[in-house]
């Protein structure tokens, strides 16, 4: 489940600080930060001598000042490019293997501008090929023949999208779709009493939480907050309103994901308490306030409307009277990243890669937007001293001194991690679900030539660069690959169109070698200049490419901190 | 017209009164003569007591979450009833059959674990008061600015119906999601803020989702009744009893409020018992969509709208606020039909 969709103009703001964001040092913890080979082709690759010489493209940067994390990008022979950081990043690999940061042919964005037919007919290398996009309706693949993997399983793929997960359901039982993203939590034992369907859950790497903005009344006290988080009972809201396979949260970092603290726990639920330390410090009696969410369904979050009332009824059980209010999501997250809310939030947080820095850096870091309002120097301090590092061992005691400093400042009340699922028809052989939201169609075979699959929502581009909602993220994936891709259900890197890496000593310079002999769906052949095109009409904000479907690219700022040749911020 | 400076002898300028026992009287026996109006009547009369009574009906708090509170709560429980399993096992009764263990609850449990069954009841305090509220917003100007059209005439008629006009061009529905969603946009400008504080009070609604809603209704129901108060105007101003009126020198307004409107009444009648149905209709499709009422308040739309996707699940979720707005639309519906006939004079003995 990449970011919540739209989430992206939250890291926008956030990002345009461009402060600290520790991205940069973060390590997977299964990500080693030596330079690691990935296997299949042992051969590095020399420069072909016979071939015309072609031109190599490169980009760079004088300085490192612009406060960005790229220093270059270069073609160094038709099979292997360079990255040179400005500083260390462990984390490098897993950003390259993102959905944003997909390999597009060079000549195909010069003739698109960038914009246009680059968002509706796309371009790639994938195992699928774009076939019709029906608008509303549906999304039609072909099987890619010159497909340097394992051919596609079924030679038609079909997207369709509903946001009623009744009718997700209903579409799967009478056979219409084969498979189905997020069944609503009460359809998960309809599915599994069923001979005919199949489940298959997905591991909460994500986090629910009730968001506080430390500049409004009461919320600036600190144990106001600390009160709040005493008076919601979380177990019940997990036990009553979420999937099996959810968990409480004890902290804003899902236990999957490196950056857990181990044994580390929440306040005990304790409205007696709360409500004593509220009168104590004067907002009860009569403190009125709102409780704002989006009625849009996540793995994080399944039931909103929900989960909103019975925290409104946890509430006013202590004496408080919080009026629901449901935003359009846009609008939501805009108001939630300027601040504007005064009351609690709703809102939570999905993996874009399996690191601290993805979840704490974002929302608590220096950069962070005003969501949570003034944020903490003493968190940020830690945060940053931790993405400095690159030794998780050292990095880990870190994780758990914000971990516990967030737990004191309470800038939100971290409730669940939500477990989802997909689902499909018991005969489809391969048939997985990605923590990170990114099946592989490819890989699943249902005996039949057309595999359909049904979706919450449409697409919103097929130019994933520029997006950042899951549902799009996994269109393109059919479609365009990365440098490195995450191996089927899990969040571990393997080879896309890179076939290994490697890193010098302080990793600050990766070296990708490059699949050989692979085609674009159009027929023009992959190489390294595409690789250097694609990064660079991101990386360069005055590039003439650098439009998109709005031209924010979200991820591509939130991984590296800052554009090139940046407008100054306003 | 001249004004006339001599007193008028005081004249009944109302209808001439008939061998008869009145026209209330007689409209309301022609109503329970017929099948609609009767079965109209009941439907009503039992929900507006459902209303009145619905605290003493109740058997919990319709906002009470029954977590911890009642053993063996589990959301979406279908309903209920102990004493049915000694009845047969037919198959509407089997439904409300359960364990014995179980919680009683007539209807089931919300998806939020709260009595269904009590959360319908006091939705018909809701959907009542906003059928009635919005029929009264709308019949009362409707019929100032329909009656004030058709008797003034001229430029004035023309204005005031090309406006009327405009709104009808719209699907009132989706005309009213535009309303509303101004409304929300616009809830920080100080006037709707007042506004929305004196409705408060004089209604009593605490939801603010609601009165936005309640707001929009109301304004696009005003052109049917502006409309039917205008032709009905422009027909009855011609008669000879307003003339005779106009001639013995009374004031415009004596004019249009004693001699024209209480003959004017009937087809507004009509229409506002309609009206009623639509503007619970109407409501509760905006609070289904999200734009009405806001959680927790038991409205009957926003209780299908949230429990959509338990379709199949927990369907009693959907059917039994479902029945509840069938029966209230009908009953206005047969109501109105009802009234129609008994107030329409060519109608009468037959």
């Amino acid at each position: 489940m990449i970011a919540t969709p739209r989430f992206g103009t939250v890291l926008v703001a956030l990002m345009a600080a461009a402060l600290v964001l520790a991205a940069c040092a973060g390590v997977a913890p299964t990500q080693p930060p030596a330079p690691t080979p990935v296997p299949p082709t042992p051969t590095p690759v020399p420069p072909a001598p016979t071939e015309a010489p072609m031109e190599l493209l490169s980009v760079s940067v004088d300085s490192c000042d612009y406060g960005g994390e790229l220093k270059a990008i270069e073609a160094l022979d038709k099979y292997t490019v360079k990255f040179t950081l400005c500083f260390p990043d462990p984390a490098f690999p897993a950003k390259a293997g993102d959905t944003a940061l997909q390999i597009h042919p060079a000549e195909y964005l010069e003739a698109t501008g960038g914009t246009g037919q680059l968002l509706e007919k796309p371009i790639g290398t994938g195992p699928y090929v774009l076939s019709e996009w029906r608008k509303g309706d549906q999304m039609i693949f072909k099987a890619n023949p010159n497909y340097w993997g394992e051919k596609p399983k079924a030679e038609t793929l079909v997207f369709r999208w509903s946001a009623e997960a009744a009718q997700r359901l209903v579409e799967l039982q009478s056979g219409n779709v084969h498979g189905i993203d997020n069944p609503g939590p009460d359809d998960f034992d309809v599915i599994e009493n069923d001979p005919n369907l199949k489940l298959y859950p997905r591991a909460g790497t994500n986090v629910f939480y009730i968001g506080m903005n430390n500049t409004y009344p009461p919320f600036d006290n600190e144990r106001v907050r600390q009160a709040f988080a005493m008076a919601i009972d979380r177990k019940r809201i997990v036990e009553n309103f979420y999937p099996r396979g959810s968990i409480v949260a004890t902290q804003f970092m899902p236990p999957s994901i490196f950056g857990y603290t181990e044994g580390l726990d929440w306040y005990e639920y304790n409205p007696e308490e709360a409500k004593r330390i509220l009168e104590e410090e004067g907002v009860l009696p009569g403190f009125k306030t709102t409780i704002t969410y989006r009625d849009v369904v996540r793995g994080y979050l399944p039931e909103p409307g929900v989960v909103a009332q019975d925290i409104q009824a946890q509430l006013r059980a202590i004496g408080v009277e919080a009026e629901i209010v449901v935003m359009e999501s846009g609008a939501f997250l805009d108001a939630a990243d300027a601040g504007k809310l005064d009351g609690f939030h709703l809102l939570g947080w999905g993996a874009d890669y399996p690191d601290a820095t993805n979840f704490l850096d974002y929302h608590f870091g220096r950069g962070a937007s005003k969501q949570f309002g003034n944020g903490f120097p003493d968190l940020w301090e830690v945060l940053e001293k931790a993405a400095s590092l690159s030794d998780p061992a050292a990095r880990l005691p870190l994780y758990k001194q914000a971990n516990e400093l967030i737990k004191q400042h309470v800038p939100m009340i971290p409730v669940a991690h939500g477990g989802s699922a997909t689902a499909f028809q018991a005969v489809c052989q391969g048939a997985h679900s990605s923590p990170l939201g990114r099946e592989k169609m490819a890989v699943i075979d249902c005996g039949t030539d057309t595999l359909v699959w049904m979706q919450n929502a449409e697409p919103i581009s097929l130019y994933c660069a520029d997006e950042t909602d899951g549902e799009t993220f996994r269109a393109c994936e059919q479609i365009n690959e990365a440098l490195l891709s995450y191996e089927i259900g899990t969040t571990n890197v393997e080879p896309a169109l890179a076939l290994r890496y490697e890193a010098n000593a302080d990793l600050t310079e990766w070296t990708f070698y490059l699949r050989q002999g692979v085609t674009f769906h159009d027929g023009s052949e992959f190489d390294a200049n595409d690789v250097v095109k694609s990064w660079e009409v991101q990386w360069d904000a005055a590039h003439p490419l650098h439009k998109g479907r709005v031209g924010d690219f979200t991820y591509f700022q939130a991984y590296f901190l800052q554009f090139k040749n940046a407008p100054p911020s306003e | 017209m001249l004004s006339q400076p001599r007193t008028v002898a005081p004249v009944d300028l109302v209808v001439p009164a008939r061998r008869s026992r009145g026209l209330w009287y007689e409209t309301a026996h022609a109503l329970l003569r017929r099948r609609s109006g009767q079965i109209g009547l009941i439907l009503i009369g039992f929900l507006v007591l459902v209303a009145i009574f619905a605290p003493q009906l109740a058997t919990h708090d319709p906002l009470q979450v029954l977590i911890d509170v009642e053993p063996n709560a589990r959301r979406r429980t279908p309903p209920c009833i102990h004493a049915a399993n000694n009845l047969p096992a037919w198959p509407l009764i089997r439904s409300f059959q359960c364990d014995p263990t179980m919680p009683q609850h007539l209807f089931g449990i919300d998806g939020n674990v709260r009595d269904l069954y009590s959360r319908v009841l006091y939705g018909a305090r809701v959907s009542l008061r906003v059928g009635f509220y919005v029929v009264f917003v709308a019949l009362v100007s409707g019929t100032l600015i329909g009656s004030i059209s058709g008797y003034v005439g001229g430029r004035v008629d023309n204005i005031l119906m090309r406006l009327m006009d405009i709104v009808l061009a719209f699907p009132s529905l989706i005309l009213a999601i535009a309303i509303n969603s101004a409304l929300l946009q616009a809830l920080d400008t100080s006037l709707l803020k007042a506004i929305i504080v004196g409705l408060r009070q004089v209604l009593g609604f605490e939801d603010v989702g609601l009165l936005t809603a309640l707001m929009a209704v109301s304004l696009v129901s005003i052109p049917t009744f502006a409309r039917l108060a205008r032709a009905s105007v422009l027909s009855i101003k011609e008669q000879e009893y307003v003339m005779a009126a106009r001639a013995l020198g009374a004031s415009h307004s004596r004019i249009l409020l004693r001699a024209i409107l209480p003959n004017a009444m009937a087809p507004l009648i009509v229409a506002a018992t309609l009206g009623v149905a639509s503007a619970i209709l109407d409501t509760a499709a905006l609070s289904f969509l999200g734009l009405g009422a806001r959680p927790p308040t038991p409205e009957w739309g926003a209780m299908i709208g949230a429990e959509r996707n338990q379709m199949f699940t927990a369907p009693h979720l959907i059917i039994f606020p479902g029945l509840a707005i069938i029966l209230t639309v009908l009953g206005f519906n047969l109501l109105g039909d009802g009234l129609r006939d008994a107030l329409d004079p060519r109608m009468k003995n037959r």
